[in-house]
């Protein structure tokens, strides 16, 4: 179908719209209109994907004088083929609408693990061997080499796509990750430089969050984006912790081990460099006094790291001196490791400013800051001079270096830490030294500052106004959507008390009370024998899943249990995982039943979809609050706190909550689904609690449903479950529309359109 | 616990101690919550006041969308008139579940008997066999046979439920003994499952398979939740899958099994079938009955072809294996062929038109179709006559009469001007 928005005239696939999508559109093309960013809430399964596609597309098409270019970031590779297919569903109808002007390209990017075509090389087991694979056969000095000798092995897709040159283009249409696999085996040409290659020119691009927030991988990738695109940040309620992990750094003994051994290898290469060529080291000492921005001399093709630390204005000072030399530069990394393995060997924790470190530094190791800061890019360069290709060896001491450019850059938002044991096991003495990052904002603050329109969209963004301050921007749209719904599929109720009528919690004072776990799993034992197929619990930690998982035992509540249906648990073994979690699969679909216990914050929790079968029922035991006693989050608090003014007991309930709402959201991810949610702690029948729900929960939680006992949700659940087996009519009542055909758009002016979304 | 305490105050009461005994680890006070459900038959209405629920037209609707559902399907289709069915019955310890008052299984015998007995109504010349499934195994209760009082009598015996449920087991056992069945009949399985997971010695899906295969039409009608095997055995072999809210929807979910379903297509070649029509015995006489192997006096069927005796009809000779039918079932089974078509619902604006006022009376029944107080009420209208009537009347016409009176009046008047011209 396709309608106007204002003056968009917007080409949509199918046949009918959901009323929220429609809304969506109109919020994100004012949005656009205003080259603003903005925050959009909308549950799942409502359709976000192709709503923000299809519109993005759209407009560009109605302003073909300044064609947008879209930018898309999704979580996982899954999710990115996910947004390819439906894109290439969404490109066919407009070419069969609007003809041959609505010929974009579009392609996904993804590690050469995804895309390589090579089979000697993709046979690697994990993505760093696969890169390195790929640049011994690639770098420009094989290739160099491979021209003298014939013996040396080169990627012949490499060869091919370098031999076509400016004529290797992609023909505009949708690639999926296959699709361009396929192209490439079929040409002969490699599909990943290839990819690399179009994404200047695609427009539509489909890539991982680490392409844009990565500052080492952002560098190389994403730098010539034009400012004239619009960014989509998917499923991004997470979007923080993937930009303090970005800029975080923890180093192990395991680490300095290596990084010696690196260090060992590297002075080896430098001997034999000076005994062969020593021309070459003295190129790249003048090239050095000329300063790193002017590093163009160097083959384009391997660039393949970057620099960590942002400002631009690094780039333009000249390397320090005392590292210019390679020996010199050794030394210098020598002794960073010396003085690192030094503060490791502590008995105490300490916290320390990155101010206060590299102080320390420079008093002990004698290292100052400016030669900190280049460190990273001094040893990229080394590496490329040594014509080094096995990188993936080398990744402790790139680590170290890495550790020392983001010290020697940042003076605030980070602090260093060190635990000479981990919390839970004091027996063990396992020192780590960590560099955390507090504040999100700074490795997405270029992408704020660089492009025309960033949309942070999710399911679970509530509350909507704590992002833009943890972030750091200033959003032109912040909306949270609504579900609209021909029937009351979602059923969230609140549980306080167990069927003794006494209160249950995770609370710290409470969770080891027996009563409580007693009555955890009497509410479990109960829910099996109403609920059919699949349950997910989601418990808040590893190890209070494992203790009460023990008691059950102990009581006999877990037999049970099982007398019901079959138990699955996660572990933090993720191939042990996967195939508890195939199993659970089958236990559902064959009729056993089978109940999943998960953790908050785990793996299961963030990627799996537990819908229609699957998951039926998810009961949420206690409130997924983060271990408060660690030390990084002590001091990221503190952090938030006094720089963007929020209460530690905010931050920590609105961390808390979109955990629980992304765990119990793993049930419905379509309109045509149904299931329950249990909420069981007390403390969420709290207003401060409770209100940082997502408004697409908060809006079917009655307030009946607001302090239940077991016995009153069990009665409550079957009500539910029987009223949800029965046939229904899709499209809704009259009075309560929930698909909209094209009659129905037109027919509806503004003023009605929006009396009934809101 | 309460329970010692409540036993004390109520003495020697002898039957509150079964109560007890069975809801023994709840509370007298959450009794009161999962047993009687006051509050359920109330609703609230605009301003706010309780009021009893209106279900009548909610329910009208309901069985009007079935209709539709049944003649847009079965206009002019074949139906399987000669059916087997095998009625399962989940006899695990979910049937012993109070939900349903007073009991699961209470209600579902109820229900099946009464299924029974409208079945053979129904459908005079099929058979109906009774499985049970307890302790995860399945057992033949009684074997295929056309005798509704025998599969009544031995179902009542048995109630008592324990054990898991197999719907795996269920099925390899019915699948034995339907595909004995001669080729014109039609397969059918009608699960009523109480339990909400199955299992199974092996992998169900191979069952579904081989049922598919046979061709049974296997149907599941759940006392608790949907489930997703459920739903996938009735995808896959065709049936329907639903789910009883409270007792009288499991009723009418039970009784839309009755009349025929529409023949699988590869069943549908032309056959013929032998049949004995045998008569009544003189009042008095004594003869020795072939199915209770006694002699007997008074009223009973001979058969033509090897003069045994059998007690009723239909049914099959004991002797000779003959099919024995009286003219009268053959004449019932007719109206599943030519079904009178459904009646349209007439908007209300309608009713209220000056023009149309002689047709505000119910051709049935003739009490006026609107209600007190003007108010129009919901009426329809059959499309062949353009006559109204009243919703009892058109439930009525459709699932008991089979003949439009408006239609055949018309038909009759024309005949009898014809006559007169």
């Amino acid at each position: 179908m396709k309608f106007l928005i204002e003056d968009v005239t917007v080409y949509f696939p199918y046949d009918h719209i959901y009323p929220e999508q429609y809304s969506y559109m109109i919020e994100l093309k004012r949005a656009l209109d205003a080259k603003g960013h903005c925050l959009l809430e909308m549950p799942t399964g409502t359709g976000k994907t192709i709503a923000l596609l299809s519109l993005i597309t759209s407009y560009s098409f109605s302003r073909p004088q300044s064609p947008i270019k879209l930018i898309y970031c999704t979580r996982t590779v899954h999710e990115m083929e996910k947004t390819l297919a439906e894109l290439t569903l969404l490109h066919n109808y407009q070419i069969k609408h609007l003809g041959p002007q609505a010929r974009i390209l579009a392609i996904g990017l993804s590690s050469r693990k995804n895309l390589c075509v090579n089979p000697t090389v993709v046979a690697a087991e994990n993505r760093d061997s696969v890169d390195a694979g790929c640049r011994k056969l690639t770098a420009s000095w094989v290739r160099a080499m491979a021209a003298e000798n014939p013996d040396v092995d080169t990627c012949e897709f490499f060869e091919n796509y370098e031999k076509a040159a400016s004529s290797a283009v992609l023909p505009p249409g949708v690639y999926t990750l296959q699709e361009l696999r396929a192209f490439g085996k079929e040409k002969g040409w490699c599909p990943y430089f290839l990819a690399r290659h179009m994404v200047q020119v695609a427009n539509v691009v489909v890539y991982s969050y680490q392409y844009l927030l990565d500052p080492k991988v952002a560098g190389i990738i994403s730098k010539e984006m034009q400012k004239e695109s619009v960014v989509v940040f998917d499923e991004a309620h997470n979007i923080d912790n993937v930009c303090i992990e970005a800029l975080s750094v923890s180093i192990r003994r395991q680490t300095l081990e290596g990084a010696t051994r690196n260090l060992d290898r590297i002075s080896r290469e430098i001997d034999g460099f000076k005994a062969t060529d020593a021309s070459r080291l003295r190129a790249e000492y003048n090239r050095l006094v000329e300063g790193l921005a002017l590093r163009g001399n160097l083959p384009i093709a391997d660039n393949w790291l970057s620099n960590p630390a942002l400002p631009d204005d690094i780039l333009k000072e000249a390397v320090p001196g005392n590292i210019r030399k390679a020996e010199h530069f050794l030394h210098v990394l020598r002794r960073l490791v010396q003085y690192l393995s030094g503060r490791l060997d502590t008995e105490n924790v300490e916290k320390e400013s990155p101010v206060g470190f590299v102080s320390s530094i420079s008093s002990h190791a004698g290292i100052d800051q400016k030669t900190l800061k280049f460190c990273y890019d001094r040893l990229h360069s080394l590496m490329l001079t040594l014509e080094i290709t096995d990188t993936d060896e080398f990744l402790h001491i790139q680590t170290i270096c890495d550790f020392a450019t983001l010290v020697g850059t940042y003076g605030r938002g980070f602090s260093i830490i060190i635990e000479p044991f981990d919390e839970r096991m004091p027996s063990m003495p396992d020192p780590i030294l960590q560099l955390s990052c507090h504040d999100a904002s700074l490795a997405i603050k270029p992408v704020f500052d660089r492009f025309q329109s960033v949309v942070i969209t999710s399911g679970t963004l509530s509350p909507i106004d704590l992002f833009p301050r943890l972030l750091d921007f200033h959003p032109v749209v912040s909306r949270s959507f609504k579900m609209s719904l021909t029937r009351d599929c979602i059923c969230p109720m609140v549980l306080t008390r167990g069927s003794d009528q006494l209160p249950v919690s995770t609370k710290f004072d409470m969770r080891s009370d027996p009563g409580v776990v007693r009555n955890y799993g009497k509410l479990l034992l109960e829910m099996v024998s109403v609920v059919p197929d699949g349950i997910v619990c989601f418990f808040v930690s590893y190890s209070y899943m494992d203790g009460i998982i023990n008691t059950w035992n102990d009581t006999g509540i877990l037999k049970d249990i099982m007398q019901h249906k079959l138990v699955f648990i996660e572990t933090q073994d993720v191939v042990e995982t996967t195939l508890a979690l195939d199993n659970y699969r089958r236990a559902c679909d064959c009729g056993r039943g089978a109940v999943f216990f998960s953790v908050a914050r785990g793996k299961v929790a963030e990627g799996i979809d537990f819908d229609r079968h699957y998951g039926r029922l998810v009961i949420m035991f206690g409130v997924p609050f983060q271990y408060t006693l660690s030390k990084i989050l002590l001091a990221r608090l503190e952090y938030l706190r006094d720089t963007f003014q929020i209460k530690e007991g905010d931050f920590l309930t609105f961390d808390a909550l979109r955990q629980a709402a992304q765990c119990v959201g793993r049930v419905i991810r379509s309109k045509a689904d149904y299931g329950m949610m249990i909420f069981a702690d007390k403390r969420y029948s709290r207003h401060d609690k409770r209100s940082k729900l997502p408004s697409w929960i908060l809006s079917h939680l009655q307030e009946a449903n607001l302090n239940l006992s077991t016995d009153m949700a069990l009665h409550i659940a079957r009500e539910f479950l029987r009223k949800m087996a029965q046939p229904y009519d899709k499209t809704g009542s009259s009075d309560r529309k929930t698909l909209l055909s094209q009659e129905d758009l037109e027919k509806m002016g503004d003023g009605s359109m929006h009396e009934m979304l809101y | 616990m309460n329970n010692g305490a409540g036993k004390r105050i109520n003495g020697g009461v002898e039957e509150d101690d079964d109560e007890d005994d069975v809801n023994g680890d709840l509370d007298a006070w959450e009794r009161t919550y999962t047993d009687e459900r006051s509050w359920e038959s109330l609703q609230e209405d605009e301003s706010g006041m309780l009021r009893p629920i209106d279900n009548q037209a909610l329910y009208h609707s309901q069985y009007r969308r079935r209709l539709r559902s049944l003649s847009s399907t079965a206009a002019r289709i074949q139906k399987g008139l000669i059916r087997y069915l095998y009625i399962v019955i989940d006899l695990s310890k979910a049937a012993s579940e109070m939900d349903f008052r007073p009991s699961r299984i209470a209600v579902i015998a109820k229900h099946v008997e009464a299924f029974i007995r409208e079945f053979f109504y129904q459908n005079p010349l099929s058979q109906v066999g009774i499985v049970t499934i307890k302790d995860g195994v399945a057992n033949c209760l009684t074997e295929i046979g056309g005798s509704p009082e025998s599969h009544i009598n031995a179902l009542m015996k048995k109630l008592d439920c324990s054990g898991d449920s197999s719907l795996q087991n269920a099925l390899d056992l019915v699948d034995g003994y339907l595909n004995q069945i001669p080729s014109y009949g039609h397969r059918e399985v009608l699960v009523l499952y109480s339990a909400l997971s199955t299992c199974d010695p092996g992998d169900i899906m191979e069952t579904i398979q081989k049922c598919r295969k046979s061709k049974i039409r296997c149907s599941v009608i759940g006392l608790s939740a949907e489930m997703f095997i459920c739903k996938h055995l009735c995808q896959e072999t065709g049936g329907t899958y639903s789910v009883a809210l409270d007792e009288s929807h499991f009723k009418e979910l039970i009784l839309e099994h009755a009349p025929p379903p529409p023949a699988i297509a590869e069943f549908a070649v032309a056959n013929l079938i032998k049949m004995g029509f045998p008569q009544r015995a003189a009042e008095g006489s004594i003869s020795i009955c072939s199915c209770h192997k006694e002699a007997k006096v008074g009223a009973g069927y001979t058969c033509p072809r090897c003069k045994a005796r059998a007690c009723e009809l239909p049914t099959e000779c004991r002797v000779c294996g003959l099919t024995l039918v009286s003219s009268p079932h053959l004449a019932r089974s007719y109206h599943h062929l030519f079904p009178i078509a459904p009646f349209d619902e007439v908007p209300p604006s309608h009713l209220n038109d000056p023009i149309r006022k002689q047709k505000r009376n119910c051709f049935g029944c003739q009490q006026n179709v609107l209600d007190s107080g003007n108010k129009p009420g919901l009426a329809v209208v059959c499309p062949k006559c353009k006559r109204y009537f009243c919703l009892d009347c058109d439930i009525y016409i459709h699932e008991s009469l089979h003949n439009c009176p408006g239609c055949d009046s018309f038909r009759h008047s024309k005949a009898a001007t014809a006559k007169e011209d």
